[in-house]
């Protein structure tokens, strides 16, 4: 085996394995399609708020829920509108402002 | 595609898909906002999904919450449209690193906030990581496997 052998066998072959894999890892068109986050960092855009998809059927509050026949998967009345139906009244009378519609959770930090 | 709603509606901010009902669908400019056009597929499926799968309304808020995150979350629910009694928002402000979820009072009887607590467990979790996405689908699949499928009122 000559030097030139031995050199390109074991250097510039190892070398080129190393380039191939430090080319695919740090390619920059990979992280382009990920969003953009680290904790800590600020969060400049506007705010954004999603709803499911209103035109699949099922989901409750969709278009697709007022064509005639589709609502059986759709629970319409819970136990305490039901109760408020035979002739209660609620309590809260209907301000101007939003009525609160929250009745449990949670929250958490990171 | 997921529809986006109006944190405050005004009447010249529609975009080109936009209807009288809604804002602009998401889809259509995904460059100016944080996610790419595979994350808002991802996210679209899974709170179509969960929503269809439990009956109840899911929305997705992401953004800042003010000073008192969880007065300014109740009040988004308050405002999400729809019957809010069946309603769950899932509210998260990466500015502020803070998660919120709101149940309504019919949701909350399929939603117990033990259930949501451990979904934002294991949200922040991820979120702690970096992973946005990530954490949004898994808190979702983790609340729609706990509320279940929608009790059949009409069984009989």
């Amino acid at each position: 085996m000559s030097v030139l052998e031995t050199v390109l066998i074991y250097g510039v072959v190892p070398l080129v394995i190393v380039l191939l894999f430090a080319a695919v890892t740090l390619f920059p068109g990979r992280s382009k399609d990920r969003t953009k986050y680290r904790p800590g960092q600020s969060w400049d855009y506007a705010p954004l708020w999603y709803e499911p998809h209103p035109d699949v059927p099922g989901v409750v509050g969709g278009h697709a829920e007022d064509a005639p026949g589709a609502g059986h998967a759709a629970p319409r009345l819970g136990a305490t509108a039901s109760a408020l139906a035979i002739g209660q009244r609620p309590h809260v009378p209907e301000a101007d402002t939003v009525r609160r519609t929250a009745a449990g959770g949670a929250r958490g930090t990171w | 595609m997921t529809q986006q709603l109006n944190r405050q509606p005004a009447a010249d901010q529609h975009g080109p898909s936009a209807t009288e009902k809604t804002g602009n669908s998401s889809v259509m400019e995904p460059g100016s906002g944080p996610f790419s056009y595979r994350d808002l597929a991802r996210l679209d499926e899974a709170l179509t999904m969960s929503a269809k799968e439990t009956g109840l309304r899911f929305t997705l808020y992401v953004g800042e919450l003010g000073s008192d995150t969880r007065a300014t979350a109740e009040d988004l629910h308050a405002r999400s449209g729809g019957d809010t009694t069946n309603s769950v928002l899932v509210a998260l402000s990466p500015g502020q690193r803070v998660l919120e979820i709101v149940t309504g009072t019919a949701a909350a009887r399929r939603l117990p906030d033990r259930a949501c607590a451990l979904a934002v467990l294991s949200m922040t979790s991820r979120l702690g990581a970096g992973d946005l996405v990530g954490a949004i689908i898994n808190g979702l699949r983790q609340l729609s496997d706990a509320a279940g499928h929608p009790a059949r009122r009409n069984a009989h």
